[in-house]
């Protein structure tokens, strides 16, 4: 599939109109369906949230575009619901929580080895190890507080074991950042990071909405703990985007970085029903594309290939188990560390940091103790023929 | 942990009266009542359950995926194989979050026990009648911590048991069946209750004896089904796990009658 942006017109933004019926459609089945359709599904719902988010904000900062802006809210408002309700009600908020991190973990592994910059990939890697043990993490208390097996979510697709531990992950807020992209910067740099800010945007609020839904205790601080993490992302992916780009410039890449994330979703679907849903939406974003150019055209008076280039896609998001490249990951970069915006070795990591961590410590891990001893194995660890430890 | 009490419950529209009044005053001018009709939500459901997939499907034979044919699974008598698995697989899933609750009540009891306020300890159960005498009998000389964590061992055999059972039927018993999946939605409130630190251990017994109470009818349907498939030793089985099982439902049922009767006020209650 060829798109380009510049060429495609899409759907008009006037024509774009669904019904609560359609909104609120069929979802897709845990059993049946392949674990990469949720994961498409947690992206772009992801994607579609981050979208709405910008567009707030752009709202607040331009006069001239707010009836445009708030146009294309509402189209992605709606589009955000029929994504996100394509989750079924059999999910439990915890293996909906596997689903998130199986989705963090295989999209920046792609994504890792997708960018250009060294310096980037380098970033994603480390941030990929995080998530990476947040699965293990949540599939232990899975395993001990609901009796369920994580596999069931991710289909042997993703390995379930610990990385750079989560209680490591505590860093003082000024060594998340990360350094910019450069104004000049490949399309394919600006929407790998757009495209992970977003994903971890919508971790940490979906993390924020549930954890206290828990009873649990320890479900109840894991949940506090790994959404604080998750805020790091945040800051972490966010910190790549270009400071000194406008905002009718971000909103042009947040529209470019729905068309390039629909299009690789559609390219890849295996539900026919969900690949309809990603056709018609790659038709919409085409639509508020054209509309975010001609905004950018009108009020900056810039030409838009600086910002895009050529407008072709780049090359997409591989949606399927990085098993090999996450697994070299894990043995070589676990022990890195941060300092500032630098990826460092495990003794240079940033002082500040190391107080910050015993301070959020203190009182104990959560991310530790719920899963000590834990070592998954298919149908969860009761099915040991072992007697458990007293 | 508290006792339950009477205290500041401010749910109640006893609480305000004179809010309340304010409150009936503004539906009386704004949506006086008129005879309920829920035919539009009822319309809605029947609309959706017309136009619904499955929860998902039953999973192949194990045997089947690896491309044999030797363990594919056999005919039952006119059962149905796949609802076999099925069913199999939903007793799966519950024992093995019954496990789950058992490991979460143990803390609780523990908790109670341990602490400082008064704690009515579980004394000895009375039997309503012979057969609850002999199920009681079998727990002589345990304390209630102990009768627990038998209890909790025995779900996790059956589990085990189950596992193996899936297994020489060609099944996968690492998989989630669908009704494996529509159990764990149903029991995600038993857990809710169970882990909940404030909830006493009254409150927790009484979401025991849902779990006992549908694990005794379930064992009994799963060994009905075993045994018209002529699964004699599965049946077998299953009617021992069903044996054990009524009498964790005794146990449950003589512990929340016993701190009704004997330990309100206390933390238990």
């Amino acid at each position: 599939m060829t798109i380009n942006l510049f060429e495609e017109r899409g759907v008009a933004l006037g024509k774009q109109r669904m019904s609560w019926k359609q909104m609120a459609g069929k979802p897709i089945s845990k059993l049946d369906d392949d674990a990469f359709t949720r994961v498409r599904v947690i992206l772009m719902n992801g994607l579609e949230l981050d979208s709405l988010r910008t567009k707030q904000m752009a709202l607040r900062m331009n006069r001239d575009a707010r009836v445009t802006l708030a146009q294309l809210m509402r189209v992605e408002q709606h589009q955000a619901t029929a994504i996100n309700w394509l989750i079924g009600a059999d999910h439990s908020p915890l293996e909906t929580t596997i689903g998130y991190e199986q989705a963090a973990i295989e999209i920046t592994a792609s994504v890792a080895q997708l960018e250009p910059d060294p310096y980037l990939a380098q970033a994603y890697r480390y941030a990929l190890l995080e998530d990476f043990d947040h699965l293990y993490r949540y599939s232990a208390l899975l395993d001990r507080l609901e009796g369920k097996d994580a596999n069931n979510i991710v289909q042997g697709y993703t390995d379930i074991v610990p990385a750079r531990a989560t209680s490591e992950h505590h860093r003082a807020p000024e060594h998340d950042l990360v350094r910019p992209y450069e104004p000049g910067a490949a399309l394919a740099t600006k929407l790998h990071a757009l495209t992970l800010t977003g994903g971890e945007y919508q971790t940490h609020d979906y993390y924020m909405n549930i954890g206290p839904l828990f009873a649990d205790p320890l479900a109840r601080q894991l949940y506090a703990e790994i959404a604080s993490v998750e805020s790091q992302h945040i800051t972490h992916y966010g910190a790549m985007l270009d400071p000194g780009e406008t905002v009718l410039e971000k909103l042009l890449l947040g529209e470019a970085c729905e068309v390039w994330n629909y299009a690789a979703c559609l390219a890849q679907e295996s539900n026919p029903r969900v690949k309809a849903m990603w056709e018609q939406f790659l038709d919409f974003e085409l639509g508020h594309f054209q509309v975010a150019l001609q905004l950018f055209k009108d009020a900056e008076r810039r030409d838009p290939e600086e910002v895009l280039g050529s407008g072709d896609l780049p090359g997409f998001i591989a949606f399927r188990s990085h098993r090999d490249f996450v697994r070299s990951v894990v043995d070589e970069e676990t022990t890195l560390r941060k300092n500032e915006t630098e990826f460092v070795e495990l003794e240079e990591e940033g002082a500040s940091s190391l107080t910050y961590r015993n301070a959020v410590n203190a009182d104990g891990s959560p991310s530790t103790a719920v899963s000590g001893t834990y070592s998954w194995m298919p149908g969860t660890e009761l099915m040991r023929r072992v007697p458990a430890a007293a | 942990m508290q006792a339950t009490t009477p205290g500041t419950n401010r749910t109640g529209a006893a609480v305000s009266p004179e809010q309340i009044n304010l409150m009936i005053e503004a539906v009386e001018d704004l949506s006086p009542p008129v005879p309920i009709d829920t035919a539009a939500i009822d319309a809605e459901r029947l609309r959706y359950i017309a136009d619904a997939d499955s929860v998902g499907s039953i999973p192949p034979p194990a045997s089947l995926l690896k491309g044999t044919v030797k363990k594919t699974v056999a005919r039952f008598n006119g059962v149905s194989p796949s609802l076999l698995l099925n069913k199999i697989g939903e007793r799966i899933a519950f024992e093995r979050t019954g496990t789950r609750l058992y490991d979460a009540l143990i803390a609780k009891y523990l908790a109670l026990s341990n602490g400082t306020a008064a704690f009515l300890p579980l004394g000895e159960m009375q039997a309503e009648n012979d057969v609850q005498d002999a199920i009681i009998a079998r727990r002589a000389g345990e304390n209630p911590l102990e009768t627990l964590r038998r209890i909790r061992a025995e779900e996790h055999g059956h589990f085990l048991m189950l596992c193996d059972a899936m297994a020489q039927l060609g099944g996968d018993p690492t998989a989630q069946t669908p009704s494996a999946d529509v159990t764990g939605t149903a029991s995600m409130g038993l857990m809710q209750v169970v882990t909940d630190p404030r909830t006493t251990l009254a409150q927790c017994l009484d979401v025991m004896l849902i779990a006992e109470l549908t694990d005794t009818a379930s064992w009994e349907m799963l060994a009905e089904l075993a045994a018209k498939a002529e699964q004699r030793e599965l049946a077998e089985q299953f009617l021992t796990a069903l044996d054990a099982e009524e009498e964790h439902l005794v146990v449950v049922r003589a512990w929340l009658k016993e701190l009704m009767n004997e330990a309100a006020g206390t933390e238990a209650v």
